[in-house]
């Protein structure tokens, strides 16, 4: 498209704004250092014409290629530019920021907006969602509400996923029924992400019949579905749609084998899973990632044929990852492989020396093989290097509203009958010959 | 009673004010009042919490969902699935909708009215470490339970408790259940402490309380402790008892002093203008009557109250006065009558019980009519009433004194499949009766059968493997051994293992065992060390998982995948 | 819609007592008082039914804007209205702002002290009920049988049993009350509130005059309050008995008691526990929860925490860890047997997956419990992950 744009100049052809807008969208399409200089020639074309200035579409596309090049700032300098502005400009504006992880210049410039539209929001709430804050997208969701505005699909896919992260399910329930009513009840990608949804909320009978109800089911239904059953544990429903998946003529991808796989480590079904793996390979020709060889890896593992595992770590195409080392040395402390784990635990520290998550993992190995000295050697020097461990929390959906706990939280209304509730179970749970084990201070991984 | 409202009013504060952090009538200074009184009194007290005061909910507690709750309840009682209903009381402590003690009590009361004592004191033993405060009806429930299990003591720890920490007040109905259950549990002095504690607590006289007590005395064979109570009552209510309650129990003690005459003068009072006669009342005074010769007597009063009775308004007659009559004419050999009486009592609205059937069944094996006493056995499912340990424990004994081993071992296995609990001793005797007809192998397969149930004794391992190696037996006498060791119940001591060496002596294999024990040590000891291990595994495993398996299928691409595509 | 009709009366004519009675009549308390708000002045009529209606949907916010308005009005010393006061803050059981209206009031009458006692009664503040009695007789005050009734209820409301016999009776002999069917119920419900049910019966079964269905209604009432199913069928009986139209359609026959203690007449005979006791199964896991709850020195109605590990010790075997937080919130926040949803962002340790494990039989839910990998179905004591996670 570049050199035909030279030709164009050079045949002194003057481009017309769609002309202009096309490039742009061109060059935002595959960002890269060759693009945006290109992007950048033409910005200068356009703004000689006044095309940057006084035509809406050339400059929103202008915005919408600087900030798909990361190139934010040049966006904000167009799009205070331009002398006229509709809301599409607005919205591509608030979306570049937010796409660059800029969301509080995203959140002052959407304050500004005079009228709001659904893109608005959706832009919004889908930034909140990248950087993880959920509560803040479903808070964003709820004012769009109370401002109004009715929801499109886009904003419905995303207050979706809000859920699913969060747990939601009492607001995951509302927005099925509110779904119901729309005129996009039908859509594959907002009756996914309900399959999905359902499914990390552990109702997974719900996203069973989700599944069921759809007309038409696309490649990410059946993953979701797949992957949903395998992570609940259902293993053997989690196959049988697997099975059915490819009887409907859908081509299973990595994310199914993943879903797949898992499903076969967590059942302990160590012949099925290798057949799949091998399937995978040779029949359908996925090439497996690094996660699939981490199943297999587990399934070895699992079934206590620590060699095989080891083979398969050796072997794979790719440096193995902490995640499946470090499945494979469970195994090792389960069945008291102390050297094996030391050569695995060698390996890991010449791949990965930094991260905390290394140190906790090595000090539980010399704890595991009873070598205290080192193992509290490196949690002090752990604690000298500053290397924090992540806070953990856990959280609750009453009446549809999050409440969110961290170890001995003591901030909750309702504490003391919290921690009542706790002593009753805690005394119940030693009729039930309960011991707790009190070397849980001594690991690390838990909050 | 207290001499004036102002005291009795000070009392009932007085016990209340122990719980209470502020005073109770703080409404009258308006100062010291909590602004939030309001919403305090609007919100039931939330007792999981330990800092709310330890008082009893009132009967307003028991609306909306609660009251819903208590209904539910209500109906698996009815419905006899007490277990259910015990477990959804304990899991709904668990929830927002907590279970009122009101409902805690009707749970209560039904396991006590099907005798699950252990259930009763587990329920009980839970909702007071939930910190539900009891009220008076729980206190009166659990002392009923302990005197029902014949544990006068505790059932006295529980009333000083009571009594001391409290915040209610004892009911007539506490004093009367615990001297009963002191009087049926022979601890008539305890039971004369309690009447004194009641009189000084201000409680008017109960001439129940004083029947129970004269009973106890006449049990005792006191005649003269009877008259004295009597004496009492009538003095403290003013030289008249309209109440007849006490007229059978006077009647035993005019009997025991010989003091006929007095006794059948005391008889026509029954009949007397004025005279409050209920069928306790009477079935006392037909017990006077059997109990002293005066069938006839006891007759001719039997027949005045079937007239009397008509249920539900008047209560003549109840399956006490069957059990009497019962009893009455056994006394007087008339067995068929005995049988016909217990029979008909189903016409009088009466039903019975577990108890009578086994009264009925004991006193026609003590007479040698097992035959009838089978029939009878036979009729009781019928009834929707189940036999007992006791019933069966009746009839195996009198299977074997009729010489029929082979029935009297059928009835403890029918007893152990109907879900029965005997004990060691009914086992022993078992297995005793079938080694003296020479039945080894049956002897043996019970207790095969029991070892895996019961908690034997040393002296019941000892008399089987004594029986075994009688016979010869002494790689089985070995095998039990072997049973004992794994089972930690049982101390397998010096003694016992000189014991068991003098039986295999008896063929030169005292050596057998200490390879037996050695080897059963070396196996302990290997289990001992892979346990340990697997319990260090365990427990490194719960150190460092999270890592090990985080991220171990790259989760997060699946996800934005499946909702991005 | 409120807003609507508030401006188009503005704009036609000034608010007016008319609206003001209609909005009282049709029993719109909040709008009533927007009317007042913006001035129009209330007369005792409309003061009377706002009492009421405050009264009635145990407002206390709306009651004390009602006072308020009452307190600035002409009627401010009509000391019937001053009872209706009296008697709205006590049907709101805020009896703090009853006693205060009281205590200024310039005139009191019976009808005064009567509402105040019967107030306290109803907001389970029994005692103080019959403190203020106690003041009126300090006072000397004529006591009637209205009175009687008063004390009667807050007798029943501090489950007061002794004190409710004898005001019964003291009022008989010092005031010459006769004591009518009314104070007999009365003292029926003192019994029964009070979990007094054996005497309840009894004091029926001596009634100076037949027991009414009415009567025998409210035991058989108090019989299933405490879950005496026995009295419950028996006054049932008795009920039909006189009036066979209150039969009970498809009741549930109760199931037979093992055995009849109070009336068997073999107390001395029954010998089952001679042959259950001491034995010992092995199965047995209550009487080992039992025996070692002794061995920790349980004595019952004591709460036992905890006794043999030292403090720190407990804390770490509570292990306050987050999940268990949120399951406990969970817990009291929910119905019984629902299942819970729990997401936490790292694992869950093993403790915690162990502990919560042997919760869900405990507390008979489902627990789902979503970490940063897998999820965890505890149902019955076991998890869906077969503990290897």
């Amino acid at each position: 498209a570049a050199s035909e744009f030279t030709r164009m100049r050079e045949a002194q052809v003057e481009p017309n704004n769609i002309t202009l807008i096309t490039l742009l969208s061109a060059c935002a399409h595959r960002p890269s250092q060759t693009t945006i200089s290109f992007g950048a020639t033409i910005h200068a074309h356009a703004f000689k014409h006044g095309f940057a200035i006084n035509d809406v579409k050339v400059g929103t596309a202008l915005i919408d290629m600087y900030a798909k090049s990361s190139r934010v700032d040049a966006a904000r300098l167009v799009f205070d530019q331009m002398g006229v502005r509709n809301l599409v400009s607005w919205n591509t504006m608030i979306d570049g920021y937010v796409k660059n992880g800029e969301i509080e210049n995203a959140l002052k410039l959407f304050d500004k907006l005079p009228t709001k539209n659904a893109v608005s929001w959706t832009v919004l709430i889908g930034g909140f969602l990248k950087r993880d804050c959920y509560e803040q997208a479903l808070e964003c969701f709820r004012e769009m509400q109370i401002a109004g505005v009715a929801p499109d699909y886009v904003t419905i896919i995303a207050i979706i996923a809000a859920c699913a992260n969060l747990g939601a399910l009492g607001l995951g329930l509302w927005i099925h029924r509110l779904v119901m009513k729309k005129e996009f009840r039908d859509n594959v990608r907002v009756l996914n992400s309900l399959i999905d949804m359902y499914a990390r909320c552990g109702c997974i009978e719900l996203a069973r019949q989700v599944f069921n109800g759809m007309t038409q089911r696309n490649l990410v239904s059946w993953n979701s579905i797949i992957v949903g059953f395998a992570q609940n544990g259902l293993a053997g429903e989690a196959l049988s749609f697997f099975h059915s998946m490819k009887k409907e003529g859908f081509e299973p991808n990595g994310v199914s084998y993943t879903g797949a796989l898992t499903a076969c480590s967590h059942a302990g079904l160590i012949d099925d899973g290798l057949k799949i793996f091998a399937d995978m390979k040779r029949v359908c020709r996925v090439s497996p990632r690094i996660e699939h060889y981490g199943c297999i890896v587990d399934l070895y593992s699992r079934a206590g044929r620590l060699e095989e595992a080891w083979d398969v770590i050796e072997k794979m195409p790719m440096k193995p990852n902490e995640v499946v080392l470090g499945s494979l040395l469970a195994a090792c402390r389960t069945l008291g492989d102390v050297e094996l784990a030391e050569k695995v635990m060698k390996y890991l520290v010449e791949l990965y020396p930094g991260g905390d998550s290394n140190y906790v993992l090595l000090s539980n190995i010399y704890a595991a093989v009873g070598k205290w000295d080192g193992a509290s050697k490196l949690r002090k020097a752990m604690k000298e290097r500053g290397l924090q461990k992540k806070q953990g929390f856990s959280s609750i959906e009453i009446d549809s509203s999050i409440h969110k706990f961290v170890s001995g939280d003591k901030y909750h209304d309702e504490k003391d009958n919290i921690y009542s509730t706790l002593e009753l179970l805690s005394f119940e749970l030693q009729l039930y010959d309960f011991v707790p084990d009190l070397s849980g201070k001594e690991s690390y991984e838990e909050d | 009673s207290f001499s004036s409202p102002e005291e009795a009013a000070a009392e009932r504060r007085r016990r209340k004010r122990q719980i209470r952090i502020e005073p109770p009538l703080s409404a009258l200074n308006r100062n010291q009042q909590p602004p939030n009184q309001n919403a305090k009194s609007q919100s039931p007290p939330y007792y999981l919490n330990p800092s709310n005061p330890k008082l009893p909910e009132h009967a307003s507690a028991l609306t909306g969902n609660r009251l819903n709750l208590h209904n539910r309840i209500l109906t698996l009682i009815r419905e006899n699935d007490l277990d259910e209903a015990a477990l959804y009381t304990r899991h709904s402590i668990y929830s927002n909708c907590r279970p009122t003690i009101f409902t805690i009590n009707a749970v209560l009361y039904a396991l006590l009215r099907q005798s699950r004592y252990s259930d009763l004191l587990s329920l009980h033993r839970f909702i007071t470490q939930a910190g539900v405060v009891p009220n008076i009806i729980t206190h009166n429930l659990i002392f009923q339970t302990y005197l029902d299990c014949r544990k006068p003591d505790t059932a006295l720890e529980h009333f000083k408790q009571f009594i001391n920490d409290a915040p209610v007040n004892p009911s007539p109905t506490t004093f009367r259940i615990i001297v009963k259950g002191l009087v049926d549990n022979n601890r008539l002095d305890r039971a004369l402490d309690i009447k004194g504690q009641m009189d000084d607590k201000g409680f008017g006289p109960d001439p129940l309380v004083y029947h129970y007590l004269m009973l106890g005395h006449a049990r005792n064979s006191d005649g003269d402790g009877v008259l004295r109570l009597y004496e009492e009552l009538k003095g403290v209510l003013g030289g008249v008892v309209e109440d007849g309650v006490v007229l059978g129990c006077l009647m035993k003690g005019y009997f025991l002093k010989g003091m006929e005459k007095e006794a059948l003068e005391c008889y026509q009072e029954v009949f007397a203008e004025g005279k409050r006669m209920s069928d306790i009342a009477y079935n006392s005074v037909l017990d006077a009557l059997t109990k002293n010769g005066k069938f006839d007597e006891a007759l001719k009063l039997f027949d005045s109250m079937i007239k009397e009775h008509n249920p539900p308004a008047k209560l003549a007659v109840n399956l006490g006065s069957f059990n009497v009559m019962v009893d009455g004419y056994f006394a007087e050999g008339r067995f068929k009558e005995a049988i016909e009486i217990f029979r008909s009592m189903g016409e009088y609205r009466c039903r019975p019980d577990t108890l009578s059937f086994n009264n009925l069944i004991e006193q026609l094996c003590n007479n040698g009519m097992i035959l009838e006493a089978e029939e009878v056995y036979g009729e009781i499912k019928g009834k929707g009433v189940n036999p007992d340990e006791y019933t069966y424990g009746l009839l195996m004994d009198t299977c074997f004194k009729e010489n029929r081993p082979d029935d009297a071992a059928s009835y403890f296995k029918k007893m152990v499949e109907s879900g029965l609990r005997p004990n060691l001793a009914v086992y022993n005797r078992l297995v005793d009766g079938l080694v003296k007809v020479g039945k080894i192998d049956d002897a043996k397969s019970f207790f095969d059968l029991m070892v895996k149930k019961l908690k034997m004794d040393v002296a019941s391992y000892q008399f089987m493997m004594k029986v075994l190696s009688e016979e010869g037996r002494l790689d089985e006498v070995l095998q039990m051994v072997d049973m004992l060791l794994d089972d930690n119940g049982v101390d397998f001591d010096e003694e016992f293992q000189e014991f068991v060496k003098g039986e295999l002596r008896k063929e030169g294999r005292e050596d057998d065992l200490a390879k037996l024990m050695e080897e059963k040590e070396r196996l302990k000891a290997e289990a001992k060390a892979k346990e340990a291990e697997e319990a260090e595994a365990a427990k490194k495993r719960v150190g460092s998982g999270i890592l090990l398996t985080s991220k171990l299928f790259g989760n997060k691409e699946a996800e934005s995948e499946s909702t991005d595509a | 819609q409120l807003n609507e009709r508030g401006s188009v009366q503005e704009q036609a004519l000034p608010p007016s007592i008319v609206d003001l009675t209609r909005f009282c009549s049709e029993g719109k308390v909040k709008e009533a008082l927007e009317l007042m708000e913006k001035g129009v002045k209330a007369d005792a009529n409309c003061f009377e039914l706002l009492f009421d209606l405050c009264g009635k949907s145990k407002s206390v916010d709306d009651a004390k804007k009602v006072h308020d308005y009452f307190l600035q009005s002409t009627f401010r010393s009509d000391f019937k209205l001053h009872n209706k006061v009296i008697e709205m803050f006590g049907n709101c059981k805020s009896m703090t702002d009853a006693r205060r209206v009281f205590d200024h009031m310039p005139n009191r009458n019976m009808d005064s002290w009567h509402i105040m006692i019967r107030g306290y009664a109803n907001s389970t503040l029994g005692d103080d009920g019959l403190q203020l009695f106690e003041q009126m007789n300090d006072l000397g005050l004529e006591v009637t049988s209205e009175t009687l009734l008063a004390v009667l209820s807050a007798c029943a409301s501090a489950e007061a049993v002794e004190d409710a016999y004898l005001h019964f009776e003291t009022m008989k002999s010092k005031y010459g009350i006769e004591p009518g069917v009314e104070h007999y119920m009365a003292l029926l419900d003192v019994l029964g509130q009070s979990g007094y049910l054996e005497e309840a019966g009894e004091f029926i079964k001596n009634l100076p005059f037949e027991p009414t269905v009415t009567v025998l209604e409210t035991l058989k009432g108090f019989a299933r309050l405490h879950g005496d199913i026995d009295l419950e069928d028996h006054v049932e009986e008795l009920i039909v008995n006189i009036d066979p139209s209150k039969v009970v359609a498809n009741k549930i026959p109760t199931p037979p008691p093992k055995k009849y203690t109070a009336i068997s007449m073999l107390d001395g005979r029954n010998r089952i526990i001679e042959y259950k006791n001491p034995t010992l199964y092995k199965d047995d896991e209550k009487l080992k929860a039992l025996s070692s709850m002794k061995d920790a020195g349980y004595v019952p109605d004591t709460r036992y925490v905890l006794h043999d590990i030292d403090q720190e010790a407990k804390e770490q075997a509570l292990l306050y860890h987050s999940e268990r937080l949120a399951i406990a919130y969970g817990l009291i926040s929910t119905p019984p047997r629902t299942p819970l949803r729990i997401i936490k962002n790292l694992r869950v340790c093993g403790d915690c997956h162990n502990a919560i494990k042997i919760m869900s039989r405990i507390v008979g839910r489902e627990l789902i419990v979503r970490d940063n990998k897998r999820f965890h179905h505890f149902k019955d004591g076991k998890c869906s992950c077969g503990d290897y996670w």
